[in-house]
């Protein structure tokens, strides 16, 4: 079965003809007393996507959608030049052609939409697919409802507003071709509440992100010479009322830092290498050798990953137990290479496992950024 | 009859108690060779027993020499609420360290460590600042010849050793062989684990 044509044509004039289309481009409003946050713009266009390397905004939406029957390479081209088209001029504080609600447009606070390929779109293309599903881990608990998808928005902005619009820009005009697998929305700290340069606090309390990669470390850990990348995306539950129960200590061994200040154990300051030999007074690894910074722990930069964490607080129970974790977003040239061994040292002994669990998983191949006038996916579809 | 039984006493306080969980975690049950023990001949290795069962994966012991060199061992065993390490080689005379660090079920981590001393007739005895790292491969099985010289050599590396700290530091009036930090003061209890920090 073929996806039903939508009965309102913005489709139709993209797909019929852009002379058709002029008439129904929405008059730009003006922004209303934007802010230097609100007028924030991340640039779309270039050899790489947006929405990567670029310090994360403080809300995201994570959008996975499974491709219709009969969606071929062909309609995959098509979809892919009209989601392009929608993420270029909202990015920059347009309205998409035909928004409906142009004036939720102008504020793009630092805007990106970043297309991902899952594994279901190349084999839509008839193409092998550059990645796929990572093997199962003993710790993961997967639910369908958080897991694959054909087609990843990345969606990440300064303000949720602006996320909730192209949000549900994109939605409508990919709903010809896709229908939605799930959605995954997060938060991190606000604009302006936080130096920008410093090592966010998750919902378990922990710095989160000091081992990233940094300046000259990224590029060559996260991008390929063709400018496309790979991304994981997990949805951790933290088993909050478990962990609460624990002293600063406990959760200091099974992170592996200080809580308050993000050192190793086995240091003073947040960005201190660990020093996985020194031994306390006592003869005992001054870092536990199940702590999750001693299991994750990568020596050699090209095989780091950039972790880009959100939040997630859902719904609290009856009880009040919260809905609460981590949409876990790692970037990486390679997911085997890279992803798939630190994975595995953490699913085989990591004492953080007691307290997270994995209920989601997908991945995804980011293909190259575009120039302008072309569209995300050329160089895979066109 | 003012007085109240002591078996009344006692169900009072236990229904009043609170339910400290910290009751609940892993404590060192007995150990082998034990809390502040003097052995006489050299132990093939240590062996910990637990109030409760052992996560292998979240288990460490790690022994260490007076000076706080990691003496060389095996990884470690958990057998139930057992672990265990094996010394790689044999040990000399001397005051020794047993560390752990293991996980309740409950995941509260719980580490402590206490000394044991080897005295051994057979072997030399200890040199005064606990003979170092360098002195024990020679407490093999060879003869008490051969020992003794290199005890010998420990003693004269060790003079040397010191002088040069001293020089280095210029810190003259403390004795350059100063006991360890944890050759003070009374053994800890093996019952009462250490909480770090």
């Amino acid at each position: 079965m073929t996806a039903k044509p939508l009965s309102v044509s913005r489709r139709g004039l993209l797909a019929g003809g852009a002379a058709a289309g002029v008439g129904m481009v929405a008059a730009a409003p003006a922004a209303a007393a934007a802010t230097d946050i609100g007028a924030a713009t991340v640039a779309f266009h270039g050899p790489r996507q947006a929405g990567v390397a670029e310090d994360p905004p403080a809300h995201a939406s994570f959008v996975a959608l499974t491709l219709a029957r009969g969606v071929d390479r062909a309609a995959l081209g098509r979809m892919m030049r009209l989601l392009t088209d929608d993420a270029a001029r909202l990015t920059r504080g347009a309205p998409a052609l035909g928004d409906t609600d142009a004036t939720l447009a102008v504020l793009p606070a630092r805007l990106t939409v970043t297309f991902g390929f899952g594994p279901g779109l190349y084999r839509a293309a008839g193409l092998t697919p550059p990645v796929a599903d990572l093997p199962r881990f003993t710790i993961d608990r997967l639910q369908d409802r958080w897991s694959g998808g054909d087609l990843l928005l990345q969606i990440c902005a300064d303000d949720p507003l602006t996320v909730a619009h192209t949000q549900r820009m994109m939605i409508k005009d990919a709903r010809p071709f896709a229908a939605v697998r799930w959605v995954q929305q997060g938060f991190r700290r606000s604009p302006g509440v936080q130096a920008p340069e410093h090592t966010q606090r998750n919902v378990m309390g922990q710095l989160d992100g000091t081992a990233n990669p940094r300046g000259a470390e990224i590029d060559p850990a996260v991008w390929n010479p063709d400018g496309s990348s790979t991304l994981v995306v997990r949805r951790v539950r933290a088993e909050m009322e478990t962990w609460d129960r624990l002293s600063v200590t406990d959760k200091e061994n099974a992170v592996g830092r200080r809580m308050e200040s993000g050192a190793p154990l086995s240091g003073t300051a947040e960005h201190d290498k660990p020093d996985f030999a020194v031994l306390d007074e006592f003869g005992l690894p001054k870092m536990p050798d199940f702590s999750h910074v001693t299991r994750a722990r990568v020596e050699d930069p090209r095989l780091k990953i950039l972790r880009r964490p959100y939040n997630y607080d859902g719904v609290p129970d009856a009880a009040g137990v919260p809905d609460c974790g981590l949409i876990f977003a790692a970037y990486q040239r390679d997911i085997i290479e890279q992803f798939v061994p630190i994975q595995r040292r953490l699913a085989e002994k990591d004492l953080l496992n007691e307290w997270i669990t994995p209920i989601g998983s997908a991945v995804f191949a980011i293909p190259p950024g575009c120039a302008e006038g072309g569209w995300i996916g050329q160089q895979v579809l066109g | 009859m003012r007085r109240l039984p002591a078996a009344v006493v006692a169900a009072v306080l236990a229904v009043l108690a609170p339910g400290t969980p910290a009751w609940a975690h892993a404590q060192l049950v007995s150990a082998d060779p034990a809390n502040g023990a003097t052995v006489s001949s050299a132990p093939a290795g240590v062996t910990l027993e637990f109030s409760e069962r052992l996560n292998p994966d979240f288990t460490t012991v790690v022994v260490s020499d007076a000076v706080r060199q990691r003496v060389a061992a095996g990884p470690v065993t958990v057998d139930g609420a057992r672990g265990a390490v094996a010394f790689s080689a044999a040990l000399g005379n001397g005051t020794y360290t047993v560390a752990y660090r293991v996980v309740s079920v409950d995941g509260h981590t719980v580490q402590g460590s206490y000394p044991f001393t080897l005295a051994d007739p057979d072997l030399p005895a200890a040199s005064p600042a606990s003979a170092p790292a360098a002195a024990a491969p020679a407490a093999g099985p060879g003869g008490a010849g051969g020992l003794l010289i290199a005890a010998g050599g420990a003693v004269v590396l060790l003079a040397v050793a010191a002088v040069a700290t001293a020089l280095r530091s210029g810190r003259w009036k403390r004795p350059a062989a100063a006991p360890p930090r944890y050759g003070r003061g009374r053994p800890r209890s093996a019952g009462s684990p250490r909480r770090p920090r």
